[in-house]
């Protein structure tokens, strides 16, 4: 088949192309991440049993999840569709990652030394790290699969970008089992946790994301 | 060789569904296209076709991806790299083909159209049938869709999808091809 053929027979015909309602489709790709990911706490998990009382810090920490996703999630778009630049949207993030190693080292100076350890460490094995992206496994596969029908370009930035994305939400969800409510816990684990994500997006959901 | 503006006209007034404008547009394109395999697959120009009408054909299935918002040839580019990327990345699991003379270089002002090393209609027998009759009829026998789909009984929205669907297996079987 000669090219000026193959172009006659794309072009023959040729219909009116659909403009992609994609900003509502997202938003019910995300919500439906979250409440998967809500599911499995409340099921896999367990709610915290303060939950009554320590509604405070709860929400406190699913915002700052909810925040670090919304950080992404500029990015995210942009990769979504080919040659679309990522400018300052990079630097949001850049800034967000600061603010927390910022965060982080201010929270601990306001404790006594003798509790630093513990404040940051949360008294033991930070499991978020590894829930977290556990949580956001749904997410990311819905995601990839709504990132599929689109035209991404740059599938390993992409990948990452829907990793962080899902631990964000994972994030917010797992703020409802997470016992340990110190500052200096969130802005480092949780914030880990969503690099995690996005390091294994980058490996993984990349090969997923090929057209 | 049109200009940005131009060739981004063409592509508008297509994605609204003008036959005459997204034929003009991918000509264009394909033109671009060539050069730009030509200049980093030197010296391989059958090569270099396959992948124009690879592109082509993602230009095509993914044209609603493109946002009026942003430059039309960053959309063309970042798509044309990608197909490279992809067809490299194959190149390499081949082993014996080479990657000498793949690199950013000037572009090749003879952009004349040679064959291509693969036949895309011999690729059409892979396609899964409804899709295969639906490109078959539309595409290559110039039948409207209302007549595809009064001859094989299918409704006219089902057409239209089978030959999208077909479309996209299409490309995908078109990179495959390039592996064996």
């Amino acid at each position: 088949v000669k090219t000026e053929d193959l172009i006659s027979a794309l072009s023959r015909g040729v219909e009116p192309a659909e403009r992609p309602r994609w900003r509502m489709n997202l938003a019910v790709t995300l919500l439906v991440g979250l409440v998967v990911a809500v599911a499995l706490v409340a099921i896999g998990l367990g709610v915290r049993p303060d939950i009554g009382a320590a509604r405070m810090p709860v929400m406190m920490k699913a915002l700052f999840s909810a925040l670090a996703a919304a950080v992404i999630l500029p990015v995210a778009v942009q990769l979504m569709k080919p040659g679309r630049p990522l400018g300052w949207r990079i630097g949001a993030i850049v800034l967000f990652a600061g603010v927390c190693a910022i965060a982080t080292l201010v929270a601990l100076m306001g404790e006594e030394p003798s509790e630093r350890m513990n404040a940051w460490m949360g008294g033991g094995v930070p499991w978020c790290v590894v829930l977290i992206p556990v949580l956001a496994v749904p997410v990311a596969a819905l995601l990839t699969w709504f990132m599929r029908a689109f035209a991404p370009t740059r599938i390993t930035l992409a990948g990452a970008a829907i990793g962080a994305l899902s631990g964000g939400i994972g994030a917010m969800a797992y703020a409802m089992y997470c016992p340990t409510d110190s500052v200096a816990f969130v802005t480092t684990w949780y914030a880990l946790a969503i690099a995690v994500c996005a390091a294994l997006g980058a490996v993984i959901g990349s090969k997923f994301l090929r057209w | 060789m049109a200009d940005e503006a131009a060739l981004r006209a063409l592509l508008l007034k297509g994605l609204a569904g003008d036959e005459a404008a997204h034929r003009a547009f991918l000509t264009e394109a394909a033109a671009l296209l060539r050069a730009f395999f030509r200049a980093r697959l030197r010296g391989r120009n059958e090569d270099a076709e396959d992948l124009v009408q690879e592109t082509l054909v993602a230009l095509h299935t993914r044209r609603e991806s493109y946002d009026p918002n942003y430059p039309l040839t960053a959309w063309l580019y970042a798509i044309a790299r990608y197909r490279l990327i992809d067809f490299l990345r194959r190149a390499k699991h081949r082993n014996h083909a080479s990657l000498d003379g793949v690199d950013i270089g000037e572009t090749d002002p003879d952009y004349e159209a040679s064959d291509a090393k693969r036949d895309v209609a011999t690729l059409l027998d892979k396609l899964p049938e409804k899709q295969r009759t639906a490109i078959r009829l539309v595409k290559l026998e110039e039948k409207s869709v209302r007549e595809a789909a009064d001859q094989t009984g299918l409704s006219e929205s089902d057409i239209k999808i089978s030959i999208h669907r077909g479309l996209k297996t299409l490309m995908r079987l078109m990179g495959q091809e390039q592996t064996t």
